[in-house]
């Protein structure tokens, strides 16, 4: 932009807003219209609407009309900018913030934040008679102290480790946003894109803590139940269908790797489309088996892609002292150093992930319709071995009883996943978030 | 009508449903072997012998595929499987249609090309259009703030109807194609128009697709460019292999040895593992992707999935001595996962990320390269990608 016209400039900003442009509501690009803002003295800025795009600059650059516009829009850009931030005082908090130990200690702690944000931690205080104990008190991370902070909410201090005997009435300025930024980012892990992702996660609403407690008074979730390693009577019909499929393809033949369709001219069942397919699922697929590598660490321990937020839907309850499982699990990677995670890393981030069930069809007036039947979220394998054994011994072609359960659309079951992770990848303040899921297409064949 | 193009799916006359059962009755099979309706069954097994088709093909080194010539074994393939693409086509060959077409209905009955010119015809009109009428908004709020110093509302009609047309509310004044011809006129010229169209066109198959109807379908014969004879399944192995070899290496006489990373087998593979899930796999050039997974077929519905190959070098060293330089190997950009999900998303497809391992040699003995049976030892992961937008995620 030009500095002449960044220079504000007097103006009669007495603009009519007419009912057209009120009316134009704001797609999502496209940048602020600052016209729509209340005029001065309103005190809280207000987020602003959006206007439409001219179309183009006018031959001979620029007419009197857009020339007016511009200047009407950029009058009340300052005039937004001029208003006073202010903060009740009576929902002002205020802390100490303590470098040794990277938080924020708080002292009078006000406003619906803390419902989120800060968890008590016992630290040994001097009392009167100079002795000491451990004392609790509410302390909160550096991201949520610099949140509260850049908020307006926090008067925050900054202890000093100077004797200050007889300068007990002096009270001292609370730190500047600028000298808590400079302060806090770099302390416990957090480096200024992970905050940024956790201011722009916090303003909408979610609550966000920490994956890995960074003290043990920090409160996680409780350990998860039902990754419990295989029942027997798992292991054992996982086996069994192991032995069976083996048994069942040397049967056919189908092992000589040059003939790899194995349909029998004389069983019945084997003519179908489904079966075809099926004896041509030659290629080991999935991610149930991790990915051989030939070095013993694949991943290296500088990876930036460990899981390092934990958050919750504004819907979910949530409760400080106990924490639920986390809606979604966030890593928060610098887009310009690192690049897209490779299959280990993704591998090294599902394994410690729940897995998620398939997603239940909407229930709408009429039942839907499901055509394919998912293979292998079916019942016990060996079960349906033996339904297959009957169905080629049985004549009749009595059709497979439909389970009343809504089965999950295939498509949806597909693009949801079985795990999920949310990578943030940060580009200088431009957070662009990806979803990646463990994928199956090998248990929902379309045939 | 069905004497005319029976493919054709643009009928004037026909309904929507009876549409949609005609081409579900053309595109019945999946594959191009066939299941008689059986006739005798005793305790599961029954006699009737499934009919599985014979094609052939001419294998071209240059473009690296190979060439259907016969009219009847294109249509073959591509009605069952949508094998192949159409040299002279975009998908199904369908340029003999297009010429007799062109001829007998005179821009009737249209085939999907022919439709896709007008479409974007008309779209270019309506830009114009709208440009126009945007200007014309401007210059009349121009003037009035000249004559009268106010700021109105521009492309705002009297009435308060808006006059700046969108994509909802723009109409074609007038058809540019001379379609409106009453089928009368045409009916008396159909008994001259005998004289044959040649057909040109030939049904082109990616090595993939040829290499899949080869040997997993068993329903393909592939001749050799210059002396015409077939190919043995082994020699197939082998040749598509050897296409994919730089032509720097010296000397073409001695085989170099076979490797686990030749571009042919890691895109076989993906390929084979989604048709082998009933999928209906097709190139993805046009979308950033390396290839598209349609459900039943392109002429059900639109692809939904759109699979990114990302080959994954168990060894780093493998991939260090490699003469091949893989695409995909080298780990992506964020910019550039971004640009590809963006393409994706915007014509509804959901991104996948396949990764496709490829065995180290220290692990798995290159020997196993000289059949098909080196596949059991490569293996496929899928990572399902989408933007994931917190503002819209809340509950």
């Amino acid at each position: 932009m030009d500095d002449v016209l960044e220079r504000p400039r007097p103006q009669p900003a007495t603009p009519t807003l007419d009912p057209a442009e009120e009316e134009s509501s704001g797609s999502e690009d496209g940048g602020l219209d600052w016209t729509k803002l209340p005029k001065v003295g309103a005190v809280r800025p207000v987020i602003p609407k959006r206007g439409e795009k001219d179309f183009e600059p006018a031959a001979g650059g620029g007419s009197g009309l857009q020339a007016h516009v511009l200047d009407r829009a950029r009058a009340a850009m300052f005039d937004a900018l001029k208003a006073d931030r202010a903060i009740s005082s009576k929902s002002a908090s205020y802390g100490i913030w303590c470098p040794q130990i990277s938080r924020v200690h708080v002292t009078v702690a006000r406003g619906i934040h803390f419902s989120a944000m800060g968890h008590s931690a016992a630290r040994p205080t001097s009392i009167d008679n100079g002795s000491t104990k451990l004392q609790k008190r509410l302390e909160l991370l550096p991201e949520e102290a610099l949140y509260l902070i850049e908020r307006g909410a926090l008067f925050c201090w900054k202890d000093i480790q100077t004797d200050l005997t007889g300068l007990d009435d002096i009270e001292g300025a609370p730190m500047s946003v600028q000298q808590a930024f400079a302060e806090i980012i770099g302390k416990e892990d957090l480096t200024l894109e992970k905050y940024q992702v956790f201011a722009y996660l916090r303003r909408l609403g979610y609550v966000v803590t920490r994956t890995d407690p960074p003290s043990p008074s920090y409160p996680v979730p409780p350990p998860r139940v039902g990754s419990a390693p295989l029942s027997f009577y798992q292991r054992l019909s996982s086996i069994f269908s192991l032995f069976t499929a083996s048994v069942l393809r040397f049967l056919r033949g189908s092992n000589n790797w040059w003939r790899p369709l194995g349909i029998s001219r004389w069983i019945h069942h084997d003519k179908s489309y489904g079966k075809v397919f099926k004896s041509l699922r030659v290629i080991p697929a999935g991610h149930s088996v991790a990915p051989h590598s030939s070095r013993a660490t694949p991943v290296a321990p500088s990876s930036p892609y460990k899981i390092f937020y934990n958050m919750y839907k504004p819907s979910t309850n949530f409760r400080k002292t106990i924490p639920p499982q986390p809606d979604f699990q966030v890593v928060v990677v610098n887009a310009r150093t690192a690049f897209v995670p490779s299959l280990y890393e993704l591998t090294e981030l599902f394994n410690v992930l729940p897995e998620i069930p398939p997603p239940l069809p909407r229930k709408r007036g009429a039942p839907s319709v499901v055509q394919s039947s998912p293979v292998a979220v079916a019942s016990p394998v060996h079960t349906s071995t033996f339904k297959h054994i009957f169905s080629w011994l049985l004549p009749s072609s009595t059709p497979q009883p439909v389970t009343s359960q809504p089965r999950p659309h295939p498509f949806a079951a597909l693009k949801a996943g079985k795990k999920n992770i949310v990578i943030a990848a940060v580009d200088s303040g431009n957070i662009s978030f990806f979803r990646f899921s463990q994928g199956a297409f090998e248990e929902w064949p379309t045939l | 009508m069905s004497l005319i193009n029976q493919t054709s799916r643009s009928k004037a006359s026909s309904k929507p449903s009876s549409r949609r059962a005609e081409t579900s009755r053309v595109y019945a099979h999946p594959l191009p072997i066939i299941f008689p309706e059986l006739t005798y069954k005793f305790l599961g097994l029954s006699l009737t012998r499934p009919l599985n088709p014979h094609c052939t093909a001419l294998f071209d080194p240059l473009t690296r595929s190979a060439w259907v010539s016969d009219s009847g074994d294109a249509t073959l393939l591509w009605q069952r499987g949508f094998f192949g693409k159409g040299d002279l086509s975009r998908s199904e060959p369908s340029w003999s249609a297009r010429q007799i077409n062109a001829r007998k209905m005179k821009g009737k009955g249209l085939t999907s090309e022919e439709i896709t010119a007008k479409r974007r015809a008309e779209r270019k009109q309506f830009k114009l259009d709208r440009a126009k009428a945007i200007a014309a908004a401007a210059a009349e709020a121009e003037t009035v703030f000249n004559e009268q110093g106010r700021v109105i509302a521009p492309g705002i009609a009297p009435d308060g109807t808006r006059i700046i047309p969108s994509a909802a509310t723009w109409k074609p004044a007038s058809t540019s194609v001379p379609s409106e011809q009453s089928p009368l006129d045409v009916a008396p010229d159909e008994e001259e128009k005998i004289e044959p169209i040649q057909d040109l066109e030939h049904l082109q198959l990616s090595l993939q697709e040829a290499f899949f109807l080869v040997w997993a379908l068993d329903c393909l014969t592939i001749l050799h460019p210059e002396t015409n004879t077939s190919f043995t399944l082994a020699e197939i192995w082998n040749t598509f292999q050897n296409v994919y070899i730089p032509s720097s290496v010296p000397q073409p006489n001695i085989p170099s040895p076979p490797r686990f990373d030749n571009p042919f087998l890691v895109s076989y593979i993906a390929y084979h593992h989604y048709r082998s899930l009933g999928w209906v796999v097709k190139s993805g050039i046009k979308f950033c992707v390396d290839y598209l997974l349609y459900k039943r077929g392109p002429v059900f519905q639109h692809a939904e999935f759109a699979i990114v190959v990302i080959p994954v070098y168990e060894d780093p060293e493998d991939q260090a001595n490699s003469p091949f330089k893989l695409q995909n190997a080298e780990p992506f950009t964020w910019s550039w996962l971004s640009t590809i999900n963006r393409v994706n998303s915007q014509v509804q497809k959901t991104l996948v990320v396949s990764y496709i391992t490829i065995p180290a040699e220290s692990r798995v003995s290159p020997k196993v390269l000289s059949s098909p049976a080196c596949f059991a030892h490569y293996s496929v992961r899928e990572v399902v990608l989408r933007r994931f937008i917190p503002a819209r995620m809340r509950d």
